[in-house]
C-alpha cells in the first residue's frame, strides 16, 4: 500500500544543508497499523509529511496505492487522511459542521454524501451536541475529535496521525485508541507517530524506529520482542538507540 | 471548487470582527473626520465671526475702516496684545494715537497687527484686516496724488490680471487630494487583516497543512484567497466612496459647492468605482505576497505595513502636479495611478486613454505579483512553518 524507497530529505538552512531523512526504505501493507517511534527531531514528522506529499523528497521515491507522491500528488491525497501534531488546525470562526462541510467539498463529496458522512462521524465521536457551535470555545478534546473527523471525512484508505494524543486527557486518548481499533477492523492502513510506548504496543502490528533521520528498525512487534528477548518496548527502544548511536554509550 | 473556497473565505473573513470594523466602520469614521476637517479648512470664513482686539482709543473714524466687513467684532481693551494672548480675540490691532487724523495730515502713523499664523481663524482675521488697511492705504494714496495733480497711473503703471487655468477652486483641489488619500488608506487597512489571516494565519493555526492535504490545486487556492482579499478591499473602497459622496452632499457646504460634475456625474462615479476595484486587486496581490512571506499574522503585518506606508508617497508627488502636467508615467505607475485618475475625476475629467493605461499597468503588475506568489506558494519553505 505504501512503499518508501531510499528516501532522503534535505533542508537548506541559510547556506547549510540539514539532512532530516537518510536513505529511509520500508513497506506498509494494506490494513497494517505502523507505529513510528523516535525522539524529538528524529525525522518522524518529516517522514509523514513526505509520505503525505507536503514535502518533496530530495532523493528516492514514495508510492501510495500505486501512485507516486511527486508525480501524482492529487491521487495520493484523495486516498489519504492526515492529522498532524497536537495542533488541530481548525477554522475557529466556523462551526464544527462548517469545518467538516468545507473539507468535504474540497475532497469532492456531494452534498448528500457530506451530510451522511458528518452524521456518521458525529455519532462515532459523540459530537452531536456541539456540531453547530463555533469551534472557538472548544476544549482541546473537542477540537481533536473534530480534527480527526475532518481527517476521515472522505473515508480515506490510508491514514497518517502525527502524535495524535499529544496534550489529550485520558478520556480523549482512549477515544482515539478505540478509533484506531475501529479503523483497523475496517481494513484501513495507518501510520502514526508517538512517544507513548504503551499506545504503540496496544495498537500497532509493526514498529518503525527512527533516530537522527535513519530508520534503525522496521518489523513486527512480535519479531522485535523475540529478537530483543524482551517485551518491554521502552527498554527495547532505548537499547536500540544505544546500539545505533555512540552518544548514548557514554 | 474555486467558488466554494471563495465563499468559505468570505464567510470566515466577515465573521472576524476586525474585518467588519475595518471595512465598514473605519472608512465611515475616517471619512467623517477628514471631510469635516477639510470643510473647515477651505471654508472662506464668510459665516464666521472673528474678534479683533483694539485699543480703547479706537474711535468712530477707525471703526469706519472695517465698514462692510460684518464678521469682524471689535473689542476695545486697554491692552489688545494681552487680550489676544488670553485667547479672547483672534488678532490684535494697535493703531498709533489719532491714527486717521495723522494719516490725513500726512504725519507718521503706525498700524501693528498681531496674530497667530498657525491658527486658521487668526490667519483669516489677519487677512481681512490687512485687506481693509490696504484698501484704506490705496484710497489715501489716490487722494494725495489727486490733491497734487499727479495721475494715479504714475504709481500704478499697469494692471495685473491673474487668471486660473481652470475655474475650479481650492475646495476641488482638496477633494482631489482627500478622496484618493482616504481611499488608498481604507483599502489597505480594510484588506490587511484578511490578507494576513488567509496565508500567514493559516500557517500559524496549522490549517494550511490540512488544506494542502486536500486534492485541490494550489493555484486554485491561491486565486480564491487573492480574490477574497481583493473583494474585501473593493468593498471597503466602495463604502469609502459612498460615504464621502453622502457626507460631502449632506454635511458640507464649501466642499459641496466645489463639486460640480454636471452630466458626467454617473460616469465619474462608475470610473471611480472601477479604479478602486483595480487598485484593490493590485493591493491584494501585494498583501498576498507579504502574507505568504510571514510565518505568523504578526510577521506578515510587519511586512505589509511599510508597503502601505510607501503607498502614500505618490500622493505627495502628485499633489504638487497640475492636472495639465500629468503624463504617461503618472498613469502607468501602480499606486500613483489611483491618485492621478481620481485627481482627474475630481476635476470632472474622464480620459479613457488614461484609464486604459491605469488598468493595463495594474494588470501587468498583478500578473507579475501572481507569478511571484505562485512560485512561493509551491515551495515547502513558504507554505509550512
Amino acid at each position: 500500500m505504501i512503499n518508501v524507497q531510499d528516501v532522503t530529505k534535505k533542508f537548506q538552512d541559510k547556506k547549510v544543508y540539514v539532512t532530516a531523512l537518510k536513505h529511509v526504505s520500508f513497506d506498509v501493507q494494506k490494513g497494517e497499523v505502523v507505529g513510528l517511534l523516535g525522539e524529538n527531531g528524529a525525522g518522524k514528522t518529516t517522514l509523514l509529511r513526505t509520505i503525505a506529499t507536503l514535502l518533496t523528497p530530495t532523493d528516492g521515491t514514495i508510492s501510495v496505492a500505486g501512485y507516486d507522491t511527486v508525480k501524482n500528488p492529487e491521487e495520493v491525497k484523495k486516498k489519504m487522511g492526515v492529522l498532524f501534531g497536537g495542533e488541530t488546525g481548525l477554522y475557529d470562526r466556523l462551526t464544527a459542521r462548517e469545518n467538516l462541510e468545507y473539507f468535504a467539498t474540497l475532497y469532492g463529496l456531494s452534498k448528500h454524501e457530506t451530510k451522511v458522512r458528518i452524521e456518521e462521524l458525529a455519532k462515532m465521536f459523540g459530537m452531536k451536541d456541539y456540531l453547530n457551535r463555533k469551534v472557538v470555545g472548544f476544549s482541546k478534546g473537542m477540537r481533536q475529535k473534530v480534527a480527526i473527523a475532518r481527517t476521515l471525512i472522505h473515508n480515506p484508505d490510508i491514514i497518517l496521525f502525527d502524535e495524535p494524543t499529544t496534550g489529550l486527557d485520558i478520556t480523549s486518548s482512549n477515544v482515539f485508541r478505540q478509533l484506531v481499533h475501529q479503523l483497523k477492523r475496517d481494513g484501513k492502513t495507518i501510520i502514526f507517530s508517538s512517544h507513548i510506548m504503551e499506545e504503540v504496543t496496544m495498537l500497532c502490528d509493526t514498529v518503525a524506529m527512527m533516530h537522527k533521520g535513519e530508520l534503525v528498525h522496521h518489523g513486527s512487534l512480535e519479531a522485535l520482542y523475540k529478537e530483543e528477548e524482551s517485551r518491554d518496548l521502552n527498554y527495547i527502544f532505548m537499547s536500540k538507540l544505544v546500539r545505533g548511536n555512540t552518544d548514548y554509550v557514554s | 471548487m474555486f467558488l466554494n473556497i471563495y465563499k468559505k473565505e468570505m464567510k470566515d473573513s466577515f465573521r472576524d470582527r476586525r474585518t467588519l470594523l475595518l471595512t465598514v466602520l473605519l472608512p465611515i469614521i475616517m471619512m467623517t473626520g477628514l471631510v469635516l476637517f477639510y470643510e473647515n479648512m477651505i471654508s472662506d470664513g464668510a459665516n464666521e465671526t472673528y474678534t479683533l482686539a483694539v485699543n480703547e482709543s479706537f474711535g468712530t473714524n477707525e471703526e469706519a475702516l472695517f465698514t462692510g466687513i460684518k464678521n469682524i467684532e471689535l473689542v476695545k481693551t486697554p491692552n489688545p496684545e494681552t487680550t489676544l494672548g488670553d485667547g479672547d480675540a483672534q488678532a490684535a490691532l494697535i493703531l498709533s494715537q489719532d491714527f486717521i487724523k495723522k494719516v490725513q495730515k500726512g504725519e507718521d502713523a503706525t498700524a501693528t497687527l498681531i496674530g497667530d499664523s498657525f491658527s486658521q481663524k487668526s490667519s483669516q482675521l489677519m487677512t481681512f484686516v490687512t485687506t481693509a488697511l490696504g484698501n484704506y492705504e490705496f484710497i489715501v494714496v489716490s487722494e494725495r496724488l489727486s490733491g497734487q495733480g499727479i495721475p494715479e497711473k504714475l504709481v500704478q503703471p499697469f494692471t495685473i490680471v491673474q487668471k486660473e487655468l481652470t475655474e475650479e477652486n481650492d475646495g476641488l483641489n482638496l477633494i482631489a487630494m482627500l478622496v484618493p488619500l482616504i481611499l488608498a488608506l481604507a483599502i489597505g487597512i480594510g484588506a490587511g487583516p484578511s490578507a494576513a489571516d488567509l496565508f500567514a494565519g493559516e500557517k500559524e493555526k496549522k490549517t494550511m497543512e490540512a488544506l494542502l492535504m486536500t486534492p485541490v490545486n494550489r493555484m486554485t487556492l491561491l486565486t480564491a484567497k487573492w480574490l477574497t482579499i481583493a473583494t474585501i478591499g473593493a468593498i471597503t473602497g466602495m463604502i469609502t466612496l459612498v460615504v464621502v459622496a453622502l457626507e460631502i452632499n449632506f454635511l458640507t457646504e464649501s466642499l459641496k459647492s466645489a463639486v460640480s460634475f454636471g452630466d458626467n456625474v454617473y460616469i465619474i462615479i462608475g470610473v471611480a468605482l472601477l479604479g478602486s476595484i483595480v487598485y484593490s486587486m493590485f493591493v491584494a496581490s501585494l498583501l498576498m505576497i507579504t502574507s505568504i512571506m510571514g510565518k505568523t499574522i504578526k510577521e506578515s503585518q510587519s511586512y505589509s505595513t511599510p508597503i502601505m506606508m510607501i503607498a502614500m508617497f505618490p500622493l505627495m508627488i502628485t499633489t504638487g502636479i497640475g492636472i495639465n502636467e500629468l503624463s504617461f508615467h503618472h498613469f502607468a505607475i501602480p499606486m500613483m495611478n489611483i491618485f492621478t485618475i481620481l485627481k482627474e475625476l475630481s476635476f470632472g475629467i474622464v480620459n479613457y486613454q488614461h484609464l486604459g493605461i491605469m488598468i493595463g499597468s495594474n494588470l501587468v503588475y498583478i500578473v507579475i505579483a501572481f507569478i511571484v506568489a505562485r512560485i512561493m506558494f509551491m515551495k515547502d519553505k513558504w507554505v509550512m512553518n
